[in-house]
Protein backbone atom coordinates (compact mmCIF):
# COMPACT_ATOMS: atom_id res chain seq x y z
CA UNK A 1 0.00 0.00 0.00
CA UNK A 2 0.89 3.55 -0.67
CA UNK A 3 0.52 4.89 2.75
CA UNK A 4 1.75 8.71 1.52
CA UNK A 5 -1.87 8.61 -0.21
CA UNK A 6 -4.28 6.59 0.99
CA UNK A 7 -6.90 8.48 2.66
CA UNK A 8 -4.52 11.32 3.28
CA UNK A 9 -6.05 14.31 1.22
CA UNK A 10 -9.97 14.50 1.27
CA UNK A 11 -12.42 16.29 -0.79
CA UNK A 12 -13.98 19.76 1.17
CA UNK A 13 -16.46 20.68 -1.25
CA UNK A 14 -18.17 20.19 -4.63
CA UNK A 15 -19.59 22.76 -6.89
CA UNK A 16 -21.61 22.39 -10.42
CA UNK A 17 -23.48 23.79 -12.74
CA UNK A 18 -24.77 22.41 -15.80
CA UNK A 19 -27.16 23.39 -18.61
CA UNK A 20 -28.48 22.54 -21.99
CA UNK A 21 -25.66 22.32 -24.88
CA UNK A 22 -25.42 25.92 -26.23
CA UNK A 23 -27.46 27.10 -24.01
CA UNK A 24 -25.39 28.12 -20.94
CA UNK A 25 -26.88 32.07 -19.61
CA UNK A 26 -23.32 32.55 -18.76
CA UNK A 27 -19.91 32.88 -19.97
CA UNK A 28 -17.09 29.49 -19.65
CA UNK A 29 -15.28 31.16 -16.87
CA UNK A 30 -18.47 32.78 -14.97
CA UNK A 31 -19.58 29.31 -14.68
CA UNK A 32 -16.27 27.84 -13.35
CA UNK A 33 -15.95 30.58 -10.67
CA UNK A 34 -19.56 29.90 -9.39
CA UNK A 35 -18.49 26.30 -9.60
CA UNK A 36 -15.51 27.19 -7.26
CA UNK A 37 -17.22 29.64 -5.15
CA UNK A 38 -19.75 27.00 -4.28
CA UNK A 39 -17.53 23.99 -3.17
CA UNK A 40 -15.70 26.42 -1.24
CA UNK A 41 -18.96 27.62 0.12
CA UNK A 42 -19.47 24.20 1.44
CA UNK A 43 -16.60 23.80 2.82
CA UNK A 44 -16.56 26.98 4.36
CA UNK A 45 -13.46 27.98 3.03
CA UNK A 46 -12.72 31.42 1.46
CA UNK A 47 -12.26 31.09 -2.32
CA UNK A 48 -9.23 33.67 -1.87
CA UNK A 49 -7.32 30.88 -0.05
CA UNK A 50 -7.56 28.77 -2.93
CA UNK A 51 -3.85 28.31 -3.91
CA UNK A 52 -3.81 25.25 -6.52
CA UNK A 53 -5.83 23.96 -9.81
CA UNK A 54 -5.78 21.35 -12.19
CA UNK A 55 -7.74 20.19 -15.25
CA UNK A 56 -8.05 18.01 -17.98
CA UNK A 57 -9.31 17.12 -21.63
CA UNK A 58 -7.54 20.32 -23.20
CA UNK A 59 -9.42 23.01 -20.66
CA UNK A 60 -9.22 26.28 -21.69
CA UNK A 61 -9.66 27.75 -18.67
CA UNK A 62 -5.80 28.74 -17.33
CA UNK A 63 -5.91 29.35 -13.71
CA UNK A 64 -4.00 32.47 -13.72
CA UNK A 65 -7.11 34.12 -15.23
CA UNK A 66 -9.56 32.32 -12.77
CA UNK A 67 -7.26 35.10 -10.00
CA UNK A 68 -9.12 38.26 -10.23
CA UNK A 69 -12.50 36.83 -9.79
CA UNK A 70 -11.52 34.00 -6.76
CA UNK A 71 -9.82 37.08 -5.05
CA UNK A 72 -7.12 34.40 -5.00
CA UNK A 73 -4.20 35.57 -3.33
CA UNK A 74 -1.17 32.87 -4.51
CA UNK A 75 -1.49 30.52 -6.80
CA UNK A 76 1.09 27.77 -6.42
CA UNK A 77 -0.16 25.20 -8.54
CA UNK A 78 -1.27 25.51 -11.72
CA UNK A 79 -1.46 22.09 -13.60
CA UNK A 80 -3.44 20.26 -16.60
CA UNK A 81 -3.21 16.61 -17.31
CA UNK A 82 -2.05 15.54 -20.55
CA UNK A 83 -4.30 14.03 -23.12
CA UNK A 84 -7.58 14.99 -24.96
CA UNK A 85 -10.05 12.57 -24.13
CA UNK A 86 -11.92 11.90 -20.16
CA UNK A 87 -9.02 10.00 -19.17
CA UNK A 88 -7.03 12.47 -17.13
CA UNK A 89 -10.51 13.35 -14.78
CA UNK A 90 -9.17 10.40 -11.79
CA UNK A 91 -5.56 11.52 -12.62
CA UNK A 92 -6.24 14.98 -12.08
CA UNK A 93 -7.08 14.57 -8.25
CA UNK A 94 -3.42 12.58 -8.16
CA UNK A 95 -2.11 15.61 -9.47
CA UNK A 96 -4.07 17.76 -6.36
CA UNK A 97 -2.91 15.11 -3.99
CA UNK A 98 0.80 15.10 -4.50
CA UNK A 99 0.85 19.44 -4.46
CA UNK A 100 -0.68 19.08 -1.08
CA UNK A 101 1.31 16.24 -0.22
CA UNK A 102 4.13 17.76 -1.34
CA UNK A 103 3.91 20.96 0.44
CA UNK A 104 3.37 22.90 -2.82
CA UNK A 105 0.34 24.01 -2.03
CA UNK A 106 -2.82 23.39 0.37
CA UNK A 107 -5.87 24.03 -1.20
CA UNK A 108 -6.49 22.71 -4.13
CA UNK A 109 -9.37 22.61 -7.02
CA UNK A 110 -9.92 20.16 -9.59
CA UNK A 111 -12.10 21.68 -12.31
CA UNK A 112 -13.37 21.04 -15.99
CA UNK A 113 -15.45 23.82 -17.68
CA UNK A 114 -17.27 23.84 -21.07
CA UNK A 115 -19.41 25.95 -22.58
CA UNK A 116 -20.10 25.54 -26.62
CA UNK A 117 -20.43 28.97 -27.57
CA UNK A 118 -16.78 29.38 -25.92
CA UNK A 119 -15.14 26.49 -26.62
CA UNK A 120 -16.82 24.39 -29.18
CA UNK A 121 -17.97 20.74 -29.36
CA UNK A 122 -17.06 18.90 -27.10
CA UNK A 123 -16.58 15.54 -29.84
CA UNK A 124 -14.74 18.07 -32.13
CA UNK A 125 -12.53 19.22 -29.78
CA UNK A 126 -11.70 15.07 -28.51
CA UNK A 127 -11.05 14.38 -32.22
CA UNK A 128 -8.86 17.80 -33.13
CA UNK A 129 -6.45 16.41 -30.70
CA UNK A 130 -6.29 12.98 -32.51
CA UNK A 131 -7.40 13.79 -35.77
CA UNK A 132 -5.08 13.24 -38.91
CA UNK A 133 -4.70 12.29 -42.46
CA UNK A 134 -4.96 8.24 -41.92
CA UNK A 135 -8.51 9.07 -40.12
CA UNK A 136 -9.52 11.60 -42.37
CA UNK A 137 -9.05 9.17 -45.55
CA UNK A 138 -10.79 6.61 -43.61
CA UNK A 139 -13.78 8.64 -42.99
CA UNK A 140 -13.09 8.80 -38.98
CA UNK A 141 -14.34 12.16 -37.94
CA UNK A 142 -15.76 11.27 -34.35
CA UNK A 143 -14.96 9.86 -31.23
CA UNK A 144 -18.07 7.80 -31.97
CA UNK A 145 -16.73 5.85 -34.97
CA UNK A 146 -13.30 4.90 -32.96
CA UNK A 147 -14.89 3.65 -29.98
CA UNK A 148 -17.40 1.67 -32.35
CA UNK A 149 -15.02 0.17 -34.16
CA UNK A 150 -13.71 -0.80 -30.67
CA UNK A 151 -16.78 -1.88 -29.94
CA UNK A 152 -17.26 -4.10 -32.95
CA UNK A 153 -14.17 -6.15 -31.74
CA UNK A 154 -15.43 -6.53 -28.35
CA UNK A 155 -18.90 -7.80 -29.47
CA UNK A 156 -17.90 -10.01 -33.01
CA UNK A 157 -14.61 -11.43 -32.04
CA UNK A 158 -14.68 -11.80 -27.93
CA UNK A 159 -18.39 -12.56 -27.95
CA UNK A 160 -19.66 -10.19 -25.28
CA UNK A 161 -23.00 -9.96 -26.06
CA UNK A 162 -24.57 -6.55 -27.26
CA UNK A 163 -26.98 -6.46 -24.45
CA UNK A 164 -24.33 -5.68 -21.81
CA UNK A 165 -24.14 -2.47 -23.40
CA UNK A 166 -28.00 -2.04 -23.36
CA UNK A 167 -27.95 -2.99 -19.62
CA UNK A 168 -25.58 -0.29 -18.92
CA UNK A 169 -27.44 2.47 -20.77
CA UNK A 170 -30.60 1.62 -19.01
CA UNK A 171 -28.75 1.44 -15.57
CA UNK A 172 -27.56 5.40 -16.26
CA UNK A 173 -30.92 5.94 -17.16
CA UNK A 174 -32.55 4.10 -13.97
CA UNK A 175 -30.44 6.63 -11.69
CA UNK A 176 -31.06 9.65 -13.85
CA UNK A 177 -34.65 9.20 -14.19
CA UNK A 178 -34.86 9.32 -10.43
CA UNK A 179 -32.20 12.24 -10.03
CA UNK A 180 -33.94 15.95 -9.59
CA UNK A 181 -30.82 17.59 -11.22
CA UNK A 182 -30.02 14.78 -14.14
CA UNK A 183 -31.13 15.86 -17.68
CA UNK A 184 -33.06 12.64 -18.02
CA UNK A 185 -35.35 12.90 -14.78
CA UNK A 186 -38.45 11.42 -14.60
CA UNK A 187 -38.00 10.18 -18.13
CA UNK A 188 -38.78 6.67 -19.24
CA UNK A 189 -36.42 4.86 -20.94
CA UNK A 190 -36.80 0.81 -21.69
CA UNK A 191 -35.57 -1.32 -24.90
CA UNK A 192 -37.72 -0.88 -27.37
CA UNK A 193 -36.68 2.96 -27.57
CA UNK A 194 -33.11 1.62 -26.98
CA UNK A 195 -33.86 -0.27 -30.39
CA UNK A 196 -35.82 2.12 -32.43
CA UNK A 197 -33.04 5.16 -31.66
CA UNK A 198 -30.76 5.79 -34.95
CA UNK A 199 -28.16 4.00 -35.84
CA UNK A 200 -24.68 6.63 -35.41
CA UNK A 201 -22.00 3.82 -36.06
CA UNK A 202 -22.52 0.41 -35.84
CA UNK A 203 -22.93 -1.09 -33.55
CA UNK A 204 -23.79 2.16 -31.85
CA UNK A 205 -27.11 3.51 -31.70
CA UNK A 206 -27.91 7.35 -30.44
CA UNK A 207 -28.28 6.08 -26.97
CA UNK A 208 -24.74 4.44 -27.01
CA UNK A 209 -23.46 7.96 -26.97
CA UNK A 210 -23.00 10.50 -24.35
CA UNK A 211 -24.82 13.89 -24.42
CA UNK A 212 -22.67 16.66 -24.25
CA UNK A 213 -23.79 19.90 -21.57
CA UNK A 214 -22.58 23.41 -20.75
CA UNK A 215 -21.23 24.68 -17.41
CA UNK A 216 -18.79 23.42 -14.57
CA UNK A 217 -17.52 21.29 -12.41
CA UNK A 218 -15.20 22.36 -9.13
CA UNK A 219 -13.95 19.44 -6.18
CA UNK A 220 -12.36 20.95 -3.36
CA UNK A 221 -9.09 18.96 -2.14
CA UNK A 222 -7.51 19.68 0.88
CA UNK A 223 -5.38 17.91 3.61
CA UNK A 224 -7.45 15.18 5.25
CA UNK A 225 -5.87 16.70 8.80
CA UNK A 226 -7.29 20.23 7.23
CA UNK A 227 -10.74 18.72 5.92
CA UNK A 228 -11.72 17.19 8.82
CA UNK A 229 -11.94 21.04 10.40
CA UNK A 230 -14.00 21.66 7.59
CA UNK A 231 -18.33 22.26 7.17
CA UNK A 232 -18.54 19.13 5.22
CA UNK A 233 -17.65 15.17 5.72
CA UNK A 234 -14.10 14.82 4.63
CA UNK A 235 -14.12 11.94 1.57
CA UNK A 236 -10.78 11.09 1.50
CA UNK A 237 -8.83 9.74 -1.42
CA UNK A 238 -7.40 6.63 -1.26
CA UNK A 239 -5.53 5.92 -4.45
CA UNK A 240 -5.37 6.96 -7.82
CA UNK A 241 -3.21 5.67 -10.87
CA UNK A 242 -3.03 6.92 -14.24
CA UNK A 243 -1.25 6.44 -17.92
CA UNK A 244 -0.51 2.82 -19.60
CA UNK A 245 1.62 0.57 -20.82
CA UNK A 246 3.64 -0.23 -24.13
CA UNK A 247 1.12 -1.76 -26.44
CA UNK A 248 -1.71 1.06 -25.57
CA UNK A 249 -1.59 4.56 -26.64
CA UNK A 250 -2.27 6.74 -29.61
CA UNK A 251 -1.70 4.24 -32.04
CA UNK A 252 -3.95 4.45 -35.12
CA UNK A 253 -5.63 1.75 -34.08
CA UNK A 254 -2.51 -0.60 -33.23
CA UNK A 255 -3.73 -1.27 -29.66
CA UNK A 256 -2.51 -4.54 -28.52
CA UNK A 257 -5.73 -5.29 -26.37
CA UNK A 258 -7.73 -3.52 -28.56
CA UNK A 259 -11.29 -4.21 -27.43
CA UNK A 260 -10.22 -3.14 -23.88
CA UNK A 261 -10.79 0.12 -22.03
CA UNK A 262 -6.47 0.35 -21.83
CA UNK A 263 -6.99 0.41 -18.03
CA UNK A 264 -4.29 -2.84 -17.82
CA UNK A 265 -1.76 -1.82 -16.36
CA UNK A 266 -3.60 1.54 -14.26
CA UNK A 267 -5.85 -0.88 -12.93
CA UNK A 268 -3.09 -3.11 -11.54
CA UNK A 269 -1.66 -0.17 -10.00
CA UNK A 270 -4.38 0.82 -8.58
CA UNK A 271 -5.28 -2.64 -6.41
CA UNK A 272 -1.70 -2.77 -5.71
CA UNK A 273 -1.03 0.82 -4.42
CA UNK A 274 -4.48 0.55 -2.24
CA UNK A 275 -4.47 -2.80 -1.18
CA UNK A 276 -7.95 -3.35 -2.48
CA UNK A 277 -9.59 -5.59 -4.81
CA UNK A 278 -12.97 -5.17 -6.65
CA UNK A 279 -14.93 -6.84 -3.91
CA UNK A 280 -13.96 -3.79 -1.81
CA UNK A 281 -15.77 -1.46 -4.14
CA UNK A 282 -19.01 -1.01 -3.36
CA UNK A 283 -20.10 1.32 -5.77
CA UNK A 284 -18.51 3.13 -8.78
CA UNK A 285 -18.73 6.24 -11.59
CA UNK A 286 -17.63 4.64 -14.64
CA UNK A 287 -16.58 7.55 -17.27
CA UNK A 288 -18.85 5.99 -20.34
CA UNK A 289 -18.25 8.35 -23.46
CA UNK A 290 -19.85 5.39 -25.00
CA UNK A 291 -22.00 2.26 -23.41
CA UNK A 292 -19.34 -0.56 -24.77
CA UNK A 293 -16.29 1.46 -23.27
CA UNK A 294 -18.54 1.40 -19.80
CA UNK A 295 -18.61 -2.50 -20.35
CA UNK A 296 -15.30 -2.66 -20.93
CA UNK A 297 -14.19 -0.38 -18.37
CA UNK A 298 -15.90 -2.71 -15.88
CA UNK A 299 -14.39 -6.19 -17.66
CA UNK A 300 -10.73 -4.31 -17.36
CA UNK A 301 -11.21 -3.23 -13.45
CA UNK A 302 -12.03 -6.73 -13.10
CA UNK A 303 -15.55 -7.06 -12.02
CA UNK A 304 -16.35 -9.24 -14.78
CA UNK A 305 -14.39 -10.63 -17.97
CA UNK A 306 -15.18 -11.50 -21.03
CA UNK A 307 -16.90 -14.34 -20.70
CA UNK A 308 -19.20 -13.68 -17.92
CA UNK A 309 -19.96 -10.16 -18.69
CA UNK A 310 -23.11 -10.90 -19.87
CA UNK A 311 -23.97 -12.44 -16.58
CA UNK A 312 -22.91 -9.65 -14.25
CA UNK A 313 -23.26 -6.51 -16.59
CA UNK A 314 -27.16 -6.74 -16.53
CA UNK A 315 -29.25 -3.96 -15.13
CA UNK A 316 -30.65 -4.92 -11.52
CA UNK A 317 -26.70 -6.16 -10.49
CA UNK A 318 -26.38 -2.32 -11.93
CA UNK A 319 -28.48 -0.21 -9.90
CA UNK A 320 -29.11 1.44 -6.24
CA UNK A 321 -29.75 0.17 -3.48
CA UNK A 322 -28.90 -2.96 -3.97
CA UNK A 323 -27.02 -3.84 -7.09
CA UNK A 324 -24.02 -6.27 -6.80
CA UNK A 325 -22.12 -3.04 -7.99
CA UNK A 326 -24.06 0.10 -8.29
CA UNK A 327 -22.92 2.07 -11.07
CA UNK A 328 -23.09 5.95 -12.12
CA UNK A 329 -25.84 6.28 -9.72
CA UNK A 330 -26.48 10.04 -10.54
CA UNK A 331 -27.10 8.90 -14.58
CA UNK A 332 -23.60 9.28 -15.32
CA UNK A 333 -22.42 10.99 -18.13
CA UNK A 334 -25.27 9.39 -19.98
CA UNK A 335 -28.14 10.55 -17.98
CA UNK A 336 -27.17 13.08 -15.96
CA UNK A 337 -25.49 15.24 -18.07
CA UNK A 338 -21.79 15.52 -19.67
CA UNK A 339 -19.76 18.35 -18.94
CA UNK A 340 -16.85 16.09 -20.05
CA UNK A 341 -17.03 13.96 -17.14
CA UNK A 342 -15.89 16.10 -13.55
CA UNK A 343 -20.23 15.20 -13.30
CA UNK A 344 -19.33 11.71 -12.17
CA UNK A 345 -16.29 12.66 -9.71
CA UNK A 346 -18.74 14.91 -8.14
CA UNK A 347 -21.16 11.64 -7.20
CA UNK A 348 -18.42 10.00 -6.19
CA UNK A 349 -18.24 12.43 -3.11
CA UNK A 350 -22.11 12.89 -2.95
CA UNK A 351 -22.21 9.33 -2.73
CA UNK A 352 -20.21 8.91 -0.19
CA UNK A 353 -21.47 11.95 1.88
CA UNK A 354 -24.69 10.11 1.77
CA UNK A 355 -25.97 12.75 -0.42
CA UNK A 356 -27.05 10.84 -3.29
CA UNK A 357 -30.23 10.71 -5.02
CA UNK A 358 -29.87 7.00 -5.14
CA UNK A 359 -27.75 6.14 -2.16
CA UNK A 360 -26.44 3.06 -2.09
CA UNK A 361 -27.00 2.04 2.20
CA UNK A 362 -23.55 2.18 3.77
CA UNK A 363 -21.76 2.99 0.64
CA UNK A 364 -17.86 3.04 2.01
CA UNK A 365 -15.68 2.93 -1.22
CA UNK A 366 -16.70 4.52 -4.78
CA UNK A 367 -14.38 3.98 -7.87
CA UNK A 368 -14.12 6.68 -10.18
CA UNK A 369 -12.73 5.87 -13.20
CA UNK A 370 -11.47 8.02 -16.46
CA UNK A 371 -11.67 8.11 -20.40
CA UNK A 372 -12.03 4.65 -21.21
CA UNK A 373 -10.48 3.84 -24.59
CA UNK A 374 -8.34 6.77 -24.34
CA UNK A 375 -4.83 7.12 -25.10
CA UNK A 376 -4.06 6.97 -21.41
CA UNK A 377 -6.65 6.74 -18.61
CA UNK A 378 -7.13 6.73 -15.19
CA UNK A 379 -8.89 5.52 -11.98
CA UNK A 380 -9.46 6.25 -8.50
CA UNK A 381 -10.99 5.62 -5.06
CA UNK A 382 -12.69 7.38 -2.86
CA UNK A 383 -13.20 6.21 0.95
CA UNK A 384 -16.05 7.57 3.22
CA UNK A 385 -15.75 9.70 6.28
CA UNK A 386 -17.58 6.61 8.62
CA UNK A 387 -15.08 3.98 7.48
CA UNK A 388 -11.17 5.47 7.09
CA UNK A 389 -11.57 8.99 8.93
CA UNK B 1 -2.26 20.37 -47.86
CA UNK B 2 1.41 19.03 -48.64
CA UNK B 3 2.84 15.64 -46.38
CA UNK B 4 5.64 17.19 -44.27
CA UNK B 5 9.13 15.44 -45.72
CA UNK B 6 10.20 15.70 -42.10
CA UNK B 7 7.56 13.61 -40.18
CA UNK B 8 8.52 9.66 -39.51
CA UNK B 9 5.37 8.57 -42.05
CA UNK B 10 6.93 10.70 -44.96
CA UNK B 11 7.55 7.75 -47.57
CA UNK B 12 4.19 6.01 -46.39
CA UNK B 13 2.40 9.27 -48.03
CA UNK B 14 4.84 9.66 -51.27
CA UNK B 15 4.34 5.85 -52.17
CA UNK B 16 0.55 6.35 -51.46
CA UNK B 17 1.40 9.30 -54.44
CA UNK B 18 2.78 6.77 -56.79
CA UNK B 19 0.15 4.21 -56.06
CA UNK B 20 2.33 1.85 -53.96
CA UNK B 21 1.93 1.05 -50.51
CA UNK B 22 5.40 0.84 -47.99
CA UNK B 23 5.68 -0.06 -44.60
CA UNK B 24 8.32 0.52 -41.98
CA UNK B 25 10.55 -2.23 -40.41
CA UNK B 26 13.63 -1.85 -37.93
CA UNK B 27 16.49 -2.97 -39.81
CA UNK B 28 18.33 -4.46 -36.74
CA UNK B 29 15.45 -6.26 -35.04
CA UNK B 30 13.17 -6.27 -38.14
CA UNK B 31 10.21 -5.14 -36.14
CA UNK B 32 7.50 -4.09 -38.02
CA UNK B 33 5.79 -0.41 -37.17
CA UNK B 34 2.59 1.77 -37.43
CA UNK B 35 2.46 3.93 -36.33
CA UNK B 36 5.70 5.10 -38.46
CA UNK B 37 8.86 5.73 -36.40
CA UNK B 38 12.25 7.32 -36.26
CA UNK B 39 13.82 5.20 -34.06
CA UNK B 40 12.81 1.76 -33.28
CA UNK B 41 11.75 1.37 -29.35
CA UNK B 42 12.60 -2.51 -29.72
CA UNK B 43 16.57 -2.21 -30.17
CA UNK B 44 17.31 1.28 -30.16
CA UNK B 45 17.97 1.40 -33.73
CA UNK B 46 17.43 4.36 -35.95
CA UNK B 47 17.90 2.61 -39.35
CA UNK B 48 14.05 2.20 -40.05
CA UNK B 49 13.35 0.87 -43.99
CA UNK B 50 10.40 1.23 -45.70
CA UNK B 51 9.83 -1.88 -47.68
CA UNK B 52 7.47 -2.59 -50.47
CA UNK B 53 4.13 -4.63 -48.95
CA UNK B 54 0.99 -5.58 -51.07
CA UNK B 55 -1.92 -4.11 -49.94
CA UNK B 56 -3.76 -7.59 -48.96
CA UNK B 57 -4.73 -8.05 -45.28
CA UNK B 58 -7.48 -9.21 -43.03
CA UNK B 59 -10.73 -7.12 -41.57
CA UNK B 60 -9.50 -6.72 -37.91
CA UNK B 61 -12.33 -4.48 -37.31
CA UNK B 62 -14.64 -2.20 -38.59
CA UNK B 63 -17.83 0.12 -38.74
CA UNK B 64 -20.29 1.08 -41.32
CA UNK B 65 -21.22 5.11 -40.06
CA UNK B 66 -24.81 6.55 -40.34
CA UNK B 67 -24.79 9.91 -38.86
CA UNK B 68 -23.71 12.58 -41.39
CA UNK B 69 -20.18 13.79 -39.24
CA UNK B 70 -18.87 16.94 -40.51
CA UNK B 71 -16.19 15.53 -42.61
CA UNK B 72 -17.89 13.19 -44.08
CA UNK B 73 -20.01 14.91 -46.56
CA UNK B 74 -17.56 13.95 -49.47
CA UNK B 75 -17.93 10.31 -48.77
CA UNK B 76 -21.98 10.23 -48.27
CA UNK B 77 -23.42 7.62 -45.74
CA UNK B 78 -23.31 5.32 -44.84
CA UNK B 79 -20.45 3.87 -45.40
CA UNK B 80 -18.02 1.07 -43.82
CA UNK B 81 -14.45 1.80 -42.71
CA UNK B 82 -12.31 -0.91 -41.59
CA UNK B 83 -9.36 -2.03 -39.85
CA UNK B 84 -6.91 -3.95 -41.84
CA UNK B 85 -4.36 -6.13 -40.78
CA UNK B 86 -1.78 -6.18 -43.24
CA UNK B 87 -0.69 -9.66 -43.45
CA UNK B 88 2.81 -8.21 -45.50
CA UNK B 89 3.71 -6.16 -42.71
CA UNK B 90 4.02 -7.98 -39.30
CA UNK B 91 0.00 -8.14 -39.46
CA UNK B 92 0.07 -4.14 -38.33
CA UNK B 93 -2.79 -2.24 -38.80
CA UNK B 94 -4.32 0.30 -41.20
CA UNK B 95 -7.57 2.06 -41.48
CA UNK B 96 -9.90 2.43 -44.62
CA UNK B 97 -12.79 3.04 -46.69
CA UNK B 98 -14.37 -0.28 -48.14
CA UNK B 99 -15.40 -0.15 -51.71
CA UNK B 100 -18.04 -2.17 -53.46
CA UNK B 101 -20.57 -4.69 -51.84
CA UNK B 102 -20.07 -4.78 -47.98
CA UNK B 103 -22.37 -7.88 -48.19
CA UNK B 104 -19.77 -10.05 -46.40
CA UNK B 105 -18.15 -7.53 -44.01
CA UNK B 106 -17.03 -9.41 -40.59
CA UNK B 107 -13.75 -9.25 -38.46
CA UNK B 108 -11.66 -11.93 -40.53
CA UNK B 109 -12.45 -10.90 -44.17
CA UNK B 110 -9.88 -10.72 -46.76
CA UNK B 111 -9.61 -7.43 -48.53
CA UNK B 112 -7.25 -6.00 -51.08
CA UNK B 113 -6.77 -2.69 -51.46
CA UNK B 114 -6.25 0.30 -54.40
CA UNK B 115 -5.13 3.66 -54.02
CA UNK B 116 -7.83 6.14 -54.27
CA UNK B 117 -8.80 9.73 -52.92
CA UNK B 118 -10.81 10.44 -50.11
CA UNK B 119 -12.75 14.34 -50.50
CA UNK B 120 -12.67 16.38 -47.04
CA UNK B 121 -13.71 19.38 -47.68
CA UNK B 122 -12.14 21.24 -50.66
CA UNK B 123 -8.94 18.29 -49.88
CA UNK B 124 -8.43 14.88 -51.36
CA UNK B 125 -6.50 12.91 -49.18
CA UNK B 126 -4.53 10.06 -50.54
CA UNK B 127 -5.95 6.51 -48.93
CA UNK B 128 -6.36 2.92 -49.63
CA UNK B 129 -9.83 1.90 -50.43
CA UNK B 130 -10.97 -1.69 -49.63
CA UNK B 131 -12.84 -4.49 -51.48
CA UNK B 132 -13.82 -7.59 -50.38
CA UNK B 133 -11.26 -10.12 -51.75
CA UNK B 134 -13.87 -13.10 -52.32
ZN1 LIG C 1 14.60 -2.74 -33.80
Amino acid sequence: MNKALFATTAVAGIGIRQFKRGQSPMSERTALVHAIVDACAEAGLDPADVDGFVSYGDDKNEPVRLMPELGTKELCWSQAVFGGGGGGIAAAFGSAAAAILTGQASAVIVFRALVQGHSGRLSAAVMAHHLNDMMIAAGVMAPAQVCAMRAMRLFEHHGVPTSTAEEFVKACYYHGARNPDAVAYGQTFDHAQYAASRMIAEPFHLFDCSRENDGAGAVLLVSAERARDLRKPPVYLLGVTQGTEKGWGDLAENDVDYASAGFASVVRRLWRQTDLTPADIDCAQIYENFSAQGVASLIDHGFCGYEDAAEFVRMENLIAPGGKLPINTAGGNTAQGFIHGIGIALESVRQLRGESANPVPGARTCLLAGGPGSPTVSSAIFGSAAAFG
Amino acid sequence: MAHSSIEADAPYWAALDEGRLVMPRCGHCGTWHWPAVARCGECGNWGVEWHDVAPEGTVFTWTRTWHPFGGTEGIGTPFVTLVVSIDGAGGKRLMGLLDGDDAGIAIGAKVKGVVGQTRFGDRAVPSFHWHLAN
